[in-house]
């Protein structure tokens, strides 16, 4: 389980996090909205340990990531898989290096091995024969799922996805969604999904929680968020869902 | 008072953020994996794709050198030291700061342009988050690459501008082969080219370490990447021109202490 505990942050004396207070259960999805800017990504950053919270903890399995140092840190970050908001492919590799990356670097299988997983993978997200195409040579769409692949690549117990849907017209939008319940289906994972679309955080999630000026203001199944008695996520939800 | 507290620190503070990075990247080289694909690929990318250039600017070097040195010397009748004075200046001093000027120019620049990139488009947190030490990944290789090739490379300068000297010196001022040839010989000593050589380890210590520090640091696309590259170029350059000074005088210590 990850528990975030009293989490404080700021840039430049700008306070964005407030005391974040948040557990977030295993094998389930986890949806954390909020408007643009309220320290969603933040939030995210701090739980796989790139930021350094100010003051408070992120444990994972009752492990402080901040608390260990860099190699250890490193060693727990392979637990995690991270879908980024633009994919941050390597853009000096194509699609087949870039999905095998993490298994060159954390794996000792042969390079028929690494190559069977790698089309594996591509082709649960739905992609195939685009192994050798550049990161630039793909659209928005095809970008993030082969973030997804490489993400998945290693098999890992969490999976972080940031704002997966933000740009994408609303097939695409569907599909990624699919593909995020069909990775939970089939590989029993933890995924945290930080997005600001409404309806596909309602068709998702196991559990959602809202950011509001740096704290979360109300969590829960989406049938009680939904139910929840503070105006602003009644406001939030009625404009995400265009009424 | 308060300008000068300002000063004081806006030189200190970087140079302090420096000072941990290029500690914690040298803690990264001497543990493993030991990257040896990346490595290579920085030992091309630094060392032979930069051939060209270095002979290109150490054949004409040696070439204006001897022509204004010959000129000068002719008012003496002294064209006979052209070899030994340009062997000299060009194995103690052009040579190792020519080289790392130009590859400041052609490599710092597309270092710090790269990793600056990858910063902004978040591929650098995507390393972290596939548990890969970036500094180990990026930086690691690309400093032990530099160190390796600037004195390389500055052999190559040295050899292609002693070359042009020669051609120049004997066939537009009219000196004797014999002569140049006996002069560079008897004047130019191996611990002035091991001198010359150990400045260029440095300054490739330092070009690259300053590049993939500023690449780490930028902020703000494309206009931040330009930023962080014109950065990484004008501070390698100053660098390499201020630790020339202070290099040269060790070095000329460390010999004369032990009577060379």
């Amino acid at each position: 389980m990850i528990k975030i505990t009293d989490l404080y942050k700021s840039f430049n004396s700008f306070e964005i996090l407030k005391g974040i207070n948040l557990q977030i259960p295993e094998n389930k999805i986890t949806v954390i909205i909020g408007p643009s800017g309220c320290g969603k990504t933040v939030l995210l950053r701090h739980i796989i340990g790139l930021l350094k919270p100010d003051r408070g903890r992120v444990s994972i399995d009752g492990v402080d990531m901040n608390a260990l140092n860099r190699v250890k840190q490193n060693k727990l970050r392979e637990r995690f898989g991270m879908l980024f908001q633009h994919a941050a492919l390597f853009d000096s590799m194509n699609v087949f290096e870039n999905v095998a990356f993490p298994l060159r670097e954390h794996t000792d299988l042969d390079e028929s091995s690494i190559r069977r997983i790698v089309l594996e993978k591509l082709n649960l997200v739905g992609l195939k024969e685009i192994e050798t195409k550049m990161p630039s040579d793909l659209s928005g769409g095809m970008r993030k799922r082969v973030g997804l692949a490489r993400a998945i690549a290693l098999e890992p117990e969490i999976i972080l996805y940031d704002e997966p849907t933000t740009g994408l017209d609303p097939i695409m939008t569907e599909a990624i969604d699919n593909l995020i319940l069909e990775m939970q289906g089939k590989l029993k994972i933890t995924s945290i999904v930080i997005s600001h679309d409404i309806p596909s955080s309602f068709r998702i999630a196991d559990q959602i929680a809202m950011i509001y000026q740096g704290k979360i203001i109300e969590v829960g199944e989406p049938n009680v968020f939904r139910k929840s008695s503070h105006e602003v996520v009644q406001e939030f939800i009625r404009k995400g869902e265009g009424k | 008072m308060k300008n000068f507290s300002k000063w004081i620190l806006d030189f200190f503070v970087p140079l302090g953020r420096w000072c941990r990075f290029t500690w914690q990247s040298l803690g990264w080289a001497v543990r493993p994996p030991f990257r040896f694909n990346n490595f290579f690929k920085q030992l091309e990318f630094i060392g032979v794709q930069s051939i060209p250039i270095i002979m290109l600017t150490g054949l004409f070097t040696g070439m204006v050198f001897a022509l204004q040195t010959g000129k000068t010397f002719s008012l003496f009748r002294m064209q006979n030291l052209v070899g030994s004075t340009v062997g000299l200046a060009l194995t103690r001093e052009i040579g190792p700061v020519f080289t790392a000027l130009m590859v400041t120019a052609r490599v710092c620049s597309a270092m710090a342009a790269e990793i600056g990139t990858m910063r902004v488009s978040e591929q650098i947190d995507a390393l972290q988050t596939m548990a890969v030490d970036p500094l180990q990944y990026l930086v690691v290789p690309r400093v032990l690459g530099c160190i390796l090739m600037l004195p390389l490379l500055t052999i190559i300068f040295n050899f292609v501008g002693i070359v042009g000297a020669y051609a120049v010196g004997t066939t537009l001022l009219d000196i004797p082969a014999g002569p140049f040839l006996h002069h560079l010989y008897w004047y130019v000593d191996p611990e002035d080219i091991n001198g010359g050589l150990i400045k260029a380890a440095f300054f490739g210590f330092f070009i690259a370490m300053i590049s993939c520090y500023k690449g780490f640091l930028t902020k703000g696309g494309a206009e931040g990447v330009g930023r962080a590259t014109t950065g990484a170029v004008v501070a390698s350059s100053v660098t390499v021109l201020i630790t020339d000074y202070f290099l040269t005088t060790w070095i000329l210590e460390y010999y004369s202490s032990h009577n060379f």
